[in-house]
């Protein structure tokens, strides 16, 4: 039987030791407590994937290297779930990590945006894709401070998981995943409406803030680059008297 | 007719700016300060009243967004809640935010003192085209929902009626099995006396930096206990393996959203509100600077062509007849200086106060609350925060700063909330350095204006850059720790009600009265001692290179400074008195202004200060405001004298 699946539980757990600062053998083998313990370490170190020094276990490099692969798998998946679906995201990631390979977990990572952090708090290893830090048209969620004034959307995430104070007084003004935000000034501070409260935010929380992109409500078209191009579409016209006529017609070049 | 029975406590605890406080004046007939922005109350205010024949203690509370504090004052109403132990709490709801009420509903239901909701504001919702089903929300939460505008006191008697028929409900809301576990393990090391064991052990797990605190205040509770406690809280946290509070929150707004949804019906059109584009006006920098420059332009119309033509009516029209009565009755001599000298308790203390100062003040007061109650003043953080962060101010710490505008006294006990230690010592420096307070604002506009709309921007540009040279001094001296940050709930722009108003204005008058007074009576017999026994000569003498020679200004004016150390209006009273005499010029009245507004803090916001920073701190930071406002005072007269007569 193959014990792949064990294997990579163990790389997990050593990551985790490893943010921790932990290296002692006997808290690995007491918390993961699997009856093929010393199959596995033993195992392990054969692949050259960790190293043990009397009652110390550390990842090699090519050990830490897989481990990475993993822990960003499994965050990514965690996140997915829980904001995405709200579900059981430590049952379900724990399947996922073994099942995808890099190219998904990319797609993945740059659907959500490129998130920092997972639901835990604990950070998501990058990935080539966050190096490049790619901001194609994939990307599903966009930070609260790059959405127009005016646009509406519901939140999708927010990062800075660890800082718990800032985290409950977010989520007491209801600012949290799946309410309905709607963005009334970026300068100079963010105003934004949500759920009957106007509330100003500083640049570092809106950064923090992450919005779906397609819930956006963009009402106000004209203002954006390709603004001839939706000439036609805009319906909502903003502006007084010659104001408007001036942007119902044509645009001066 | 007042029963025996035992005192009735009623606790009014809601969200902030809520109309927690309309509610309670409402129901005790007093009067407290009520205003459309956050912060208004921040400490409990008790009051024993009667209604429906039972005698009822109620208290109003600073507002609270949930009972897991990040606050002082926020623990505060907690510690009301599980230390003093009310029969009854009216939770007021602000019905434009219900999911957030619902959310500290929750809290509260789950302690299961009985509730009563007050759903305050339901007028100003229904104008947002938002309708609220109160029979559901009845339903879903089995406590009374009682529809109410606390503003106009409507819905008063239907909540009256339902405190005495309120029956306590418990609820157990359940957060799954391995918190439940921790719950049930935390609550039996807790002292079996304690009330809210079960919410207690909750906040001990969502890791509320204050409940450790109120535990601590128990008797018999001993290290060990509190020891054993934490470590079995670790262990909860630890099993769990997540972010309890994230669990938590998830799980209670899952609950929210459900009630919500049944309970809102909502327009698909929502109507335009001429409220809401106001706000956005006052906040946009194009359209807000412009809005406030012409706000203070009208401050200064109304206190200048008002305000100063009442003064000299009632000057000439009440106060002339009774000097000159005075003058007939009382001989030239001892008596008749004491009564309407230079430094009469007549002259100096009853006129001044009633004559000089009263007209000024209620008319600035006026204005003022009329803002206060657009609601316009907290919206100004918006525009003036970034402008303050260049004084190393973070977000946080702008809204004392822009409440110091109003009550000085009251901003410096709001810094309490500041999280920075660097931060609460720069903001209460620069309120009680430069910021002039509504009573001071209203009277240097009064004295400048007898100068011009010139004098009054001078003086004013002069305290700004005071300020802000200040803050950037105090910024690079202080080490640097990490700013906090800005996430500030801003109260909706309304339209005031005149009556809201006149009644306050009126509070704000008699409140003044009855301070002020008797210490204008009490510094202008001082001053008349000092007069009589030639000490006040002396001291004029012995300052008369400072006053004269480095301030430019005539000796009269420490006569001015001395009573400023009193209270600042009896300085301004003394003032104008010097300017119509024609003692002090065009120069001397700015320098005259921007000395007293910066001399002294008044003595309120000294115990202010020592309380927020003990004695020792408080003393070396007023003797530095006075030292440095004689030193900028001295550089604006030379300054001016430069620019003007120099040329």
């Amino acid at each position: 039987m193959s014990i792949k699946r064990e294997k990579e539980e163990y790389l997990e757990k050593l990551w985790g030791m490893k943010e921790d600062n932990t290296d002692d053998l006997n808290t690995l083998s007491s918390e993961m407590n699997h009856a093929d313990h010393d199959r596995i370490m033993h195992e392990l170190e054969m692949d050259n994937l960790i190293q043990i020094n009397d009652a110390k276990v550390s990842l090699t490099d090519s050990g830490e290297d897989r481990a990475r692969k993993i822990i960003r798998a499994h965050r990514l998946a965690e996140k997915l779930i829980f904001d995405a679906l709200g579900g059981n995201y430590e049952a379900g990631a724990c399947e996922f990590e073994h099942m995808v390979n890099s190219e998904m977990v990319d797609s993945i990572c740059i659907l959500l945006g490129h998130p920092r952090e997972c639901p835990h708090g604990r950070p998501i290893p990058q990935g080539e894709c966050c190096k490049r830090a790619l901001k194609t048209a994939e990307c599903a969620v966009i930070p609260l401070c790059e959405m127009m004034p005016q646009q509406s959307s519901r939140v999708a995430y927010i990062n800075g998981q660890s800082n718990q104070a800032r985290l409950n007084k977010i989520g007491t003004l209801q600012i949290r995943p799946g309410a309905m935000i709607k963005l009334e000034q970026k300068t100079p501070s963010f105003v934004i409406q949500c759920e009957g409260a106007d509330i100003a935010l500083d640049e570092k929380v809106a950064a923090d803030i992450f919005v779906w992109k397609e819930c956006t409500r963009n009402r106000r078209a004209c203002f954006q680059e390709d603004i001839a191009a939706q000439e036609g579409i805009c319906k909502q016209r903003s502006g007084f008297g010659f104001m408007k006529r001036w942007r119902g017609g044509k645009l001066p070049n | 007719m007042a029963t025996q029975k035992q005192r009735l406590k009623i606790g009014i605890v809601g969200l902030p700016n809520s109309g927690k406080t309309q509610l309670f004046n409402n129901l005790t007939g007093t009067y407290n300060v009520v205003a459309n922005a956050i912060l208004t109350t921040i400490s409990h205010k008790k009051t024993t009243c009667e209604i429906n024949n039972y005698l009822c203690e109620i208290t109003d509370t600073p507002g609270i967004h949930e009972l897991q504090s990040q606050t002082f004052e926020e623990a505060s109403t907690r510690d009301y809640i599980f230390g003093d132990k009310p029969d009854v709490l009216i939770v007021c709801m602000d019905s434009n935010r219900l999911k957030q009420s619902l959310n500290l509903t929750l809290d509260l239901l789950e302690l299961g003192i009985p509730i009563i909701i007050a759903l305050n504001a339901i007028d100003e919702t229904c104008r947002r085209g938002i309708l609220l089903d109160t029979r559901k929300l009845l339903h879903f939460l089995r406590v009374p929902v009682i529809e109410c505008i606390a503003l106009s006191g409507q819905g008063m008697t239907e909540l009256k009626e339902a405190i005495f028929q309120v029956k306590g409900i418990k609820w157990e809301f359940k957060y799954g099995s391995v918190i439940e576990n921790g719950i049930d393990q935390i609550v039996q090391k807790l002292p079996p006396g304690m009330p809210n064991q079960r919410k207690i052990a909750g906040l001990l797990l969502l890791n509320d930096p204050y409940i450790i605190d109120f535990i601590k205040t128990f008797e018999n509770i001993t290290d060990e206990n509190i020891l054993e406690i934490q470590t079995c809280v670790n262990q909860t946290r630890k099993e769990f393996q997540g972010n309890i509070a994230r669990m938590v929150n998830t799980r209670r707004s899952q609950w929210v959203d459900d009630i919500a949804n049944e309970v809102i019906l909502q327009q698909k059109i929502t109507p335009h509100v001429f409220e809401k584009t106001f706000a956005r006006l006052c906040r946009r920098p194009s359209t807000g600077i412009p809005i406030l420059l012409f706000i203070i332009y009208l401050v200064y119309l109304g206190v200048v062509n008002c305000a100063n033509v009442i003064a000299e009516w009632m000057d000439t029209t009440l106060w002339l007849p009774v000097q000159n009565l005075i003058n007939t009755w009382v001989p030239a001599g001892f008596f008749n200086d004491f009564l309407i000298g230079d430094y009469g308790i007549l002259s100096l203390g009853l006129a001044n106060a009633f004559i000089t100062v009263l007209p000024i003040l209620s008319v600035f007061f006026l204005i003022y609350n009329t803002l206060e109650d657009i609601g316009y003043i907290p919206n100004l953080c918006v525009l003036t925060r970034r402008f303050f962060e260049k004084l190393g101010l973070s977000g946080e710490s702008v809204m004392p700063l822009v409440l110091g505008f109003g009550c000085k006294t009251m901003a410096t006990l709001t810094t309490k909330s500041l999280q920075s230690k660097r931060e609460r010592y720069i903001a209460i420096y620069l309120i009680a350095f430069a910021i002039p307070c509504a009573a001071q604002m209203g009277l240097n506009i009064s004295i400048l204006g007898r100068m011009g709309l010139q004098a009054f921007l001078i003086a004013f540009s002069v305290l700004i850059v005071v300020e802000i040279i200040a803050g950037l001094i105090l910024n690079f001296v202080l080490p640097f720790e990490e700013k906090g940050e800005f996430i500030q709930e801003l109260p909706p722009i309304r339209f005031p009600t005149m009556k809201a108003v006149l009644v306050k204005t009126w509070y704000r008058m008699i409140w003044f009265l009855e301070e002020a007074v008797p210490v204008f009576i009490y510094a202008a017999l001082a001053l008349f001692i000092l007069d009589k026994t030639g000490i006040l000569m002396a001291s004029k003498i012995f300052l008369s290179p400072i006053i004269q020679g480095w301030l430019g200004l005539p000796l009269e004016m420490v006569d001015a400074l001395i009573l400023c150390m009193a209270r600042h209006e009896a300085a301004a009273g003394l003032i104008i008195k010097l300017i119509s005499e024609g003692l002090l010029n065009f120069t001397q009245c700015i320098v005259a202004v921007v000395i007293t507004t910066m001399f002294v803090p008044c003595f309120a916001n000294i115990m202010a200060m020592i309380r927020e920073l003990g004695t020792f701190r408080a003393i070396v930071m007023t003797v530095i405001i006075n030292a440095s406002s004689f030193v900028i005072a001295g550089c604006l007269n030379w300054a001016l004298i430069y620019f003007y007569l120099g040329t």
